[in-house]
């Protein structure tokens, strides 16, 4: 059984100082066991400026099992993987706690974002470039920050395919479901 | 935590502080364990958090531990005081998850109570129901000389003339050292819940570290102070505590090694170093996973393993060897009803491996717990052939399974674990 007076104990935590951390947790949908965290881009970082989501599942376990956590949003880091989001961090797998919370381990994935580990690899393409050809792991992670990751991007992006005369509501969905690629959306929604 | 404490009942709560607030739960810490390493948590919270594989890591600072410490009696009381309506809720909540779960915390009022360690740390109750619930900013000005008179004669009760420092004396007797009788100075908690001045229970010359009163050793090292409490003391008396303080480093003729203190500790001694290649050929120590001593909270036991045949509680009654052999004779740590004419029996570790080489691991994850009955049950009845052979095989291990308490038992703490 997930603890769910901790999880809602959590949300209130993590949601009174969203003006000061920047990071927030909201429900996906009606259960706590589902969440969308939030994070800033770290300043400084090619992911500045962007707003990464990330999906969060609680296991029954939790809080003595770690959250499983993945990113929504795509993201260019030798860490996180390009295709799927799965992140690569010990805390969310062998060296998790049950002090950790999910605001502390959100706070652990944007210290990931500031310091990627290219030794330890989760997507070994962008590991590869990262170590081998510093410049275009800059430029391509900031350009996946600046297609993916900003919330202005995406309402242009909406406006763009409207105007191509979908209905909004699903050009949203379409483009929630292909992490705001905006080609692949506009596939999926010439294909329906 | 600190702001609108109301629970779903409505009812407004204490304000808590942080300290008092368990690192795994966030609630109000009920029935406090303090680990080696200092530091607190709920007693089922720890129980929870623990690896009933291997050693367990403190939640806060990973410190290893194999030890599951006792209830910090002395903790609990202060709790109970400071914070009654906070309280209340916890045990509600906490009795309804224990009905839930079938498993028990132990009783207060009884616990340890047959044992000697029954003298001085239970707070005179006549006296602690006077205590308001407040006690924060209780400190007043101008009473430091009185304070200091204390130090000698250990709670006067003619120095309590004004009521604000009756407040604070009654306090102070629910927080004295066992050893000296003197208010707590660095306060480390041993493994058995016990709690002394760091000076007074650490001797620097010997490797161990008793308590003095239920003559438990304390395991891994020695503990370190337990700063919350060390912090609430020096809050409340301000000036007493330091001069605690000062005192007890005059005292203290050689300061205790750092080296040997728990935050360097390796590992822990008492668990052997997890060996595949050994295991999987089957030598090595016996380690009975997922079961816990019941007097020292080894866990898992490492050696001999005795279980209790006449407890009835699904958790069972389980000692290691050093407690079997021991003469303590303690209450179980979930309240089992255990009595020292109660019968024991030597049990084999469960030969997981062999289940495991067996099983590929989605199945063991879903009905491993059926298969270890299974085996254990088909390794009984080889080793304890019944005189009846003429019978089926099939009907007796049926039976056998429903009979015996062992794997049943095994099965039930492991999935109280994980829950």
């Amino acid at each position: 059984m997930v603890d769910l007076a901790r999880v809602q104990k959590e949300l209130h935590e993590c949601n009174r100082d969203v003006q000061v951390s920047g990071i927030n947790v909201t429900l996906k949908g009606d259960s706590l066991t589902h969440l969308i965290g939030t994070i800033p881009g770290p300043i400084g970082t090619p992911y500045e400026g962007g707003t990464f989501k990330i999906d969060i599942t609680l296991t029954d376990g939790y809080p003595f099992e770690p959250p499983k956590m993945r990113f929504a949003t795509k993201v260019w880091h030798p860490n996180i993987s390009s295709q799927s989001g799965a992140i690569c961090l010990d805390i969310l797998k062998d060296q998790w706690s049950p002090a950790l919370t999910l605001k502390t381990a959100l706070l652990s994935i944007q210290a990931l974002l500031s310091a990627p580990e290219p030794d330890d690899p989760q997507d070994a393409v962008v590991a590869q470039q990262y170590l081998k050809d510093h410049q275009t792991f800059v430029s391509t992670a900031r350009y996946w920050t600046e297609t993916f990751a900003k919330t202005c991007a995406a309402e242009e992006k909406i406006q763009k395919l409207v105007e191509m005369g979908f209905p909004e509501a699903q050009v949203r969905s379409t483009l929630e479901a292909t992490g705001w690629d905006e080609n692949l959306a506009l596939e999926k929604l010439l294909s329906s | 935590m600190e702001n609108d404490q109301e629970n779903h009942e409505g009812i407004q709560i204490e304000e808590i502080r942080d300290e008092f607030q368990c690192c795994v739960c966030l609630e109000l810490l009920y029935k406090p364990v303090v680990l080696g390493c200092g530091h607190i948590a709920c007693f089922w919270c720890i129980f929870k958090a623990m690896n009933t594989w291997r050693e367990s890591h403190c939640p806060i600072c990973r410190n290893p531990y194999h030890h599951f410490p006792s209830i910090c009696k002395l903790m609990h009381s202060l709790l109970l005081k400071l914070y009654p309506l906070a309280s209340a809720r916890r045990v509600k909540h906490v009795e309804e998850e224990e009905k839930e779960t079938g498993n028990c915390s132990p009783e207060f009022d009884d616990y340890l109570s047959e044992s000697s360690c029954q003298t001085d740390l239970v707070p005179d109750t006549a006296s602690s129901h006077s205590v308001p619930s407040q006690k924060r900013g209780s400190v007043g000005e101008g009473e430091q000389s009185s304070v200091n008179v204390s130090l000698d004669t250990v709670v006067p009760a003619t120095s309590s003339s004004e009521t604000n420092k009756d407040e604070k004396q009654v306090l102070m007797t629910d927080l004295l050292c066992g050893i000296c009788k003197l208010l707590l100075c660095r306060p480390v908690v041993l493994n058995c819940g016990h709690v002394y001045c760091e000076n007074c229970v650490i001797n620097p010359s010997d490797e161990l570290c008793r308590c003095p009163v239920c003559q438990l050793e304390h395991p891994n090292g020695y503990p370190n102070i337990c700063l919350v409490l060390e912090h609430y003391l020096e809050e409340q008396f301000p000036e007493l505590y330091a001069e605690r303080k000062r005192t007890s480093v005059e005292r203290s003729d050689c300061q205790i090694p750092s080296t040997r203190k728990q935050d360097e500790a390796a590992g822990c001694k008492s668990l052997p170093k997890f060996d595949l290649s050994e295991w999987l050929t089957g030598g090595g120590r016996q380690i009975h996973f997922g079961v816990g001593c019941d007097y020292c909270g080894m866990c898992p036991i490492v050696g001999e393993r005795y279980k209790c045949k006449d407890c009835k509680e699904k958790i069972g009654f389980d000692l290691c060897e050093g407690c079997y052999k021991s003469s303590s004779k303690l209450p179980g740590r979930f309240n089992q009803q255990h009595t020292p004419e109660h019968r024991f029996e030597l049990i084999q570790p469960l030969q997981v491996r062999n289940v495991v080489l067996r099983l590929p691991p989605e199945r063991l994850e879903e009905d491993g717990s059926i298969d270890l009955v299974r085996y254990i049950e088909d390794s009984s009845v080889e080793q304890h052939p019944e005189e009846d052979s003429s019978e089926t095989n099939s009907p007796r291990e049926v039976r056998n399974i429903s009979s015996s308490g062992t794997g049943d038992d095994q099965g039930g703490r492991e999935s109280a674990e994980r829950n």
